[in-house]
């Protein structure tokens, strides 16, 4: 085994122009568990992708996945790690079961068993060809080719969007309850906040191709707390308040969600002439929001 | 032949309270109003986590965390049961987070406004609904 860290990134630059797309980007991702990747549109995400699986190549940094320079990727190397992306790319005029055929045939490590488990969740059969199938029906073929392929890691980019509840519920099934991500890092890009909640050990944040945060979901939602406060007239400048996410004034109530901000922040609001302050905290999905949309809010608190 | 008890509990995403903390407080609940009992056995960790479709992950930190805190006992390669109540806490600790806990609330609840006499008849409508409802 190569290192504990099935993704590393050291100072991983791509530029577009004038624009970073990464911007001298350090990732450590370890092994095993469920990695969610969160960021706003154009924070990168499909950037470092195509840079992790070798389809793009930085302007600098290097990059590592399951300890191999992601530049010169083997087919051996790249048949360890299985991918699923939201269009569920397969080619559309084959037969279920040629895919299947193709695949095991490439797959060293292929393991049927698991083909058919998670397949058997869906509706699919054998003798139909991929553009008939459903995009739900797609989306679980996708994942069990993925997963039969027995991937140390997988990379699962927006796989759910689309889907109806019911072929939501049984692709996150699969996904969380297969003997085989037992063993592998599984990375989920996602907007769903509902889905990052009750899959992720680790929440990845990125924004402008910048590392912001890496911890627990439930550590990252602590950290942003909502406070309501009788500040009078406009209340302070957003610029002076400290950790500020976002500000809204409600019925002549100001409403602040603020990031890292112990109870000395009540004291912020009763110097700025505050009578009555309350907090509470926020859900994981306000928190992230909140904290992707800060540069909105307030454009001169960077 | 052992059989774990049905959990009868629900979490959902988009609350305050992370899905590890709901489980844990509603585990405990179930055990303050006699639902669960001493005894009795709580289903496995993949078994509750796909009931309530989580990460298997959060289930194990919950149990984890309901073990630390003496609710369950774990036997060896059996699972995990609900434990024989005994105070879990030294006095001075019991203590102290009783007086957090009042204070806490008092502070949530003095900008409501109610009269004391209000807020108490409330607490005491739920305190009361936490008394074990043993029938046999």
């Amino acid at each position: 085994m190569e290192g504990e860290h099935v993704i590393e990134t050291r100072a991983l630059t791509r530029r577009y122009g004038r624009k970073l797309a990464l911007d001298h980007l350090d990732l450590a991702i370890p092994r095993g568990r469920i990695h969610a990747i969160v960021g706003a549109n154009g924070a990168g995400k499909s950037t470092l992708f195509r840079i992790l699986l070798g389809f793009l190549a930085p302007t600098s940094g290097e990059s590592r996945i399951l300890g191999r320079d992601s530049q010169r990727l083997t087919p051996g190397d790249r048949g360890r790690i299985g991918f699923v992306n939201e269009e569920h790319t397969l080619p559309r005029w084959m037969r279920v079961s040629a895919v299947t055929a193709m695949q095991r045939h490439q797959y060293a490590r292929w393991n049927q068993q698991i083909f058919d488990e998670v397949v058997g969740h869906y509706h699919v059969l054998p003798e139909q060809k991929v553009s008939e199938l459903s995009r739900g029906e797609r989306a679980g073929f996708n994942l069990a080719l993925a997963l039969a392929q027995s991937p140390e890691l997988l990379v699962l980019d927006e796989p759910t969007l689309g889907l109806d509840v019911v072929a939501k519920r049984a692709f996150l099934e699969s996904l969380l309850y297969s003997n085989v991500t037992d063993q592998c890092a599984v990375i989920y890009c996602s907007h769903q906040m509902e889905e990052v909640e009750r899959v992720a050990d680790n929440l990845i944040i990125l924004e402008r191709g910048q590392l912001k945060n890496m911890s627990a979901p439930d550590e990252f939602r602590a950290r942003v707390t909502h406070w309501v406060a009788d500040v009078p007239f406009k209340g302070p400048d957003p610029r002076t308040v400290p950790g500020l996410l976002e500000v809204q004034r409600l019925d002549g109530l100001h409403h602040y969600l603020v990031l890292d901000q112990s109870a000395d922040f009540e004291a912020f609001l009763r110097a700025s002439g505050a009578k009555n302050v309350q907090s509470m905290p926020v859900t994981l999905d306000r928190a992230v929001n909140a904290f992707l949309a800060k540069n909105h809010a307030a454009p001169a608190a960077a | 032949m052992a059989r774990s008890k049905a959990l009868m509990i629900q979490i959902s995403t988009g609350d305050t309270r992370p899905i590890g903390r709901q489980i844990v407080d509603a585990v405990r609940m179930k055990i303050a109003t006699g639902d669960l009992e001493a005894g009795d056995q709580l289903p496995s960790v993949r078994g509750l986590a796909q009931q309530l479709m989580v990460n298997p992950n959060t289930v194990a930190k919950a149990y984890a965390e309901l073990t630390t805190e003496g609710w369950l006992d774990s036997r060896q390669g059996l699972g995990l049961y609900v434990a024989t109540l005994r105070q879990r806490l030294s006095d001075a600790e019991r203590e102290h987070r009783l007086d957090e806990a009042v204070q806490r609330f008092v502070n949530d609840v003095i900008p409501l406004d109610y009269t004391p006499k209000q807020v108490q008849e409330r607490l005491a409508v739920e305190l009361r609904a936490l008394q074990p409802r043993k029938s046999a």
